[in-house]
C-alpha cells in the first residue's frame, strides 16, 4: 500500500531515460575494464621474461670481419648506464647434446640442438620449478615457442592433432648428452616458453654439470647478452643498442607497442565510461529526488500519522536498489554478449587473449552499485528528514 | 498523560494582544482523561494549537510538555512512536491521501498498530454512515464524507489524547453528533482524552473543561 502510495504516480518516461542511461554505462565501465585488463596481461604468462628484457647480439657487418663476441669490459660499460637495471652474459653449451621426445603419446623427434642459460634473476618462473642438481631425473626446461610451432607443423604433416602449451608441458623429453667416449640421458620436461630466445632454457646447474663432465674444452665465448631496463626509459635502449650496433628480436617490442594503443584506446573508453556511470547515477538521483520533492504531501502526512521516518527512508532505498540492481542485471547481460563479440574480433584478428571473465570488472560493477546505493540512502535520509 | 502548556506564545502571534484567560503566555495543565473544548474565533490560533501541541511546528517561546517532557527534546523517531501510541490528531485540512481509497487510508493507518480489524472499521463507517465508500477514492468523496473519514483514521490508534482542530466543520447536526458520540465512546474506553478545537458550536456536548484563546 506504501509502494502503491509513493511510487505509483510518477512519471515512468523519465525513469526509463535515467535507466538506460545507467545502463549504457555500466555495460560499457565492465567492458572496458574487462578488455583493459585482458589486454594489459595479453602475453604474460606466456613469455618467461620480463616485459622490458630483451637479449641482444652484435649485428654481423656485410664483411663479417668484426667480432660478434661480447668482452666483460662491454658488458660493465652497458651496465654502467642508468637507465638498465641489469646486464647478464648468456651461456651456452659447449658440448654435445640432442634433443628428443620421449612419449607414446606422440611421434618420435629427434634434433641435436643448443641450449643456453639465462640468470634466474630474469625468468619469471618459480624458483622451486627451475632447480636441477646432479642426481635429479628431470631437467626443467623453457621451450623457444617456434620449436613448439615447428613440432606442431610436423605433427600436422603426420596427420596428429597439435598440442597446446598445456598440453605441451606434459609430454616426456629426453637430452642425450655424449663426448668421444661417453653418452647420458636425461629426461625433460617444459616449464615455459619463451618468443626472445632462440635456443632452449636450461638451469645453469645443468649446463655447468654439462660443460664439465662432456665439455670440449676450449672456453666458449659470450655472443649474446641479456638486458633489462627501466620501463619508463626503454626508447634509451633502443638508442643504446642503435648506437653500439647491436641487434634484437624486435617482435617482443611491436607486441609492447600495440598493447599500448590497445590498452590506450580501452582506457579511453574507460574513462568515458566512468563518466557516463557518474553522470547516469546523478540522474537517477536527481530523479529520486524529483519523485520525493512530487512525494512531499504524502511523506510529510506520513510522518504526521505515525510512520516511523526509517520506514519510508527504506521504502525509497529498496525502491531505487531495485532498479539500480535492475540497471546492473541488464549491464551484465549486454557485456556477456558485447565481450563474445569482441572477443572473436581478437581472435579472427590472430590476437589470442585469454577468454574468462575479470573479477575486476565485476569488482567495479559492484562498487559502482554500492555507491549507488548509498548515494540514494542519503538523498532519501535528507529529503525524508527535511519534511520534518 | 498530562499536558502542559508551559507560558508559550507562538511566534506569529506574540505582536497580538491576549485575554488574561488566553492559553497563549500562561499556564495551562491539561489533565489526563479530561474532555476539553478550544473555543475560539478565526485567526487566534487555534490551528497553531493543535499542530504545536502534536509537535508539527515549534515556531513558539515557552515550553510544551508530556509527562514534563519538552517536545523539543522528542526525536522523529520518538515522534512517530508518540504520534502510533499516544496522540493522535484530526487535521483541519484532513490530510487524507486523495489517490488512495477509503479502505487503503484507513488500513495505511491502522496496519502501524494493528488496532482493528478490517471489519470493525467498516462498522464505524457504517456507523458514520459512509459504509458504502468503502472501495472509493478518498479525493472524490464530499468534504462531510471526507471528513468523516479522516476522524475515523485518527481513531483507529491507541490513544492518550485525540487532538482535532474543527473536525465537524462541514458536517450536519445529525453526523457531528454522530461521530461525537463515536469519539467520546472511544475516547473513552481508552480512559483517554481530547481537545476539540470549534468556531463556536459546542455540539451539545458536556465538556470537562473549557481552553480560551
Amino acid at each position: 500500500m506504501l509502494n502503491r502510495l509513493l511510487f505509483k504516480n510518477q512519471d515512468r518516461k523519465q525513469l526509463i531515460i535515467a535507466m538506460v542511461g545507467s545502463f549504457l554505462g555500466i555495460t560499457f565501465l565492465v567492458t572496458s575494464i574487462h578488455f583493459l585488463i585482458k589486454v594489459n596481461d595479453f602475453g604474460k604468462g606466456a613469455e618467461i621474461l620480463g616485459p622490458n628484457t630483451i637479449i641482444v647480439q652484435k649485428k654481423v657487418s656485410m664483411f663479417g670481419m668484426s667480432s660478434t663476441t661480447f668482452s666483460d669490459s662491454e658488458i660493465e660499460k652497458i651496465r654502467s648506464e642508468k637507465f638498465i637495471i641489469d646486464v647478464k652474459p648468456i651461456t651456452s653449451n659447449n658440448f654435445d647434446i640432442s634433443f628428443q621426445t620421449d612419449d607414446p603419446e606422440v611421434p618420435y623427434f629427434r634434433s641435436d640442438l643448443f641450449i643456453q642459460t639465462i640468470d634466474t634473476g630474469f625468468i619469471d618462473v618459480e624458483a622451486s620449478n627451475w632447480d636441477w642438481k646432479e642426481g635429479d631425473t628431470i631437467v626443467p626446461i623453457i621451450m623457444p615457442r617456434d620449436f613448439i610451432v615447428m613440432m606442431n607443423t610436423f605433427m600436422s604433416a603426420q596427420g596428429i592433432p597439435q598440442v597446446s602449451d598445456e598440453l605441451a608441458k606434459q609430454i616426456n623429453f629426453k637430452f642425450t648428452l655424449s663426448d668421444e667416449k661417453n653418452k647420458e640421458w636425461v629426461d625433460a620436461r617444459i616449464v615455459g616458453f619463451t618468443n626472445q630466445v632462440s635456443a632452449l632454457l636450461v638451469p645453469n646447474s645443468f649446463m655447468e654439470y654439462g660443460n664439465t663432465k662432456y665439455g670440449k674444452g676450449e672456453e666458449k665465448k659470450v655472443t649474446q647478452i641479456i638486458i633489462s631496463g627501466k620501463e619508463s626509459e626503454f626508447g634509451k635502449v633502443e638508442t643504446l643498442l642503435k648506437n653500439k650496433g647491436l641487434e634484437s628480436k624486435n617482435a617482443q617490442m611491436v607486441v609492447g607497442r600495440l598493447k599500448s594503443i590497445i590498452g590506450t584506446l580501452f582506457f579511453v573508453v574507460l574513462a568515458i565510461s566512468i563518466i557516463a556511470v557518474f553522470v547516469s547515477g546523478l540522474v537517477l538521483i536527481q530523479y529520486l529526488q524529483l519523485l520525493m520533492s512530487r512525494n512531499a504531501y504524502e511523506v510529510r502526512t506520513l510522518l504526521r500519522i505515525g510512520y516511523p521516518p526509517k520506514q519510508i527512508i527504506g521504502k525509497f532505498f529498496k525502491y531505487f536498489t531495485r532498479i539500480f540492481g535492475i540497471v546492473c542485471l541488464i549491464g551484465i547481460g549486454m557485456f556477456i554478449p558485447l565481450k563474445l563479440m569482441i572477443d572473436d574480433i581478437f581472435v579472427s584478428g590472430g590476437i589470442y587473449i585469454d577468454l574468462g571473465f575479470t573479477f575486476e570488472s565485476i569488482g567495479a560493477l559492484l562498487l559502482a552499485f554500492l555507491l549507488f546505493i548509498l548515494s540514494s540512502f542519503l538523498t532519501a535520509k535528507k529529503g525524508i528528514y527535511k519534511e520534518y | 498523560m498530562k499536558i502542559i502548556l508551559d507560558h508559550v506564545m507562538p511566534d506569529p502571534l506574540a505582536s497580538m494582544t491576549h485575554s488574561d484567560d488566553s492559553i497563549w503566555g500562561n499556564f495551562v495543565e491539561l489533565e489526563h482523561g479530561k474532555k476539553i473544548v478550544l473555543n475560539a474565533s478565526s485567526g487566534k490560533g487555534k490551528s497553531t494549537f493543535t499542530t504545536s501541541v502534536c509537535g508539527i511546528r515549534n515556531d513558539y517561546t515557552g515550553k510544551i510538555l508530556y509527562d514534563g517532557q519538552d517536545l523539543k527534546s522528542y526525536s522523529p523517531e520518538d515522534w512517530a512512536e508518540i504520534r502510533q501510541k499516544k496522540v493522535s490528531v484530526v487535521f483541519q485540512d484532513l490530510q487524507l491521501f486523495p489517490k488512495l481509497t477509503v479502505e487503503e487510508n484507513l488500513l495505511l493507518k491502522n496496519s502501524l498498530t494493528n488496532t482493528y480489524s478490517a471489519s470493525d472499521i467498516k462498522q464505524m463507517l457504517d456507523h458514520l454512515g459512509i459504509a458504502d465508500k468503502w472501495g472509493q477514492q478518498a479525493g472524490l468523496l464530499s468534504m462531510g464524507q471526507q471528513q468523516r473519514v479522516a476522524i475515523i483514521r485518527a481513531l483507529v490508534q491507541p490513544y492518550s489524547w485525540l487532538i482535532m482542530d474543527e473536525p465537524f466543520s462541514h458536517l450536519d447536526k445529525e453526523n457531528t453528533r454522530l461521530c461525537l458520540e463515536l469519539i467520546d465512546k472511544r475516547t473513552t474506553e481508552q480512559g483517554a482524552g481530547f481537545v476539540l478545537t470549534t468556531l463556536g458550536d459546542y455540539h451539545d456536548f458536556n465538556y470537562d473543561q473549557e481552553l480560551k484563546l
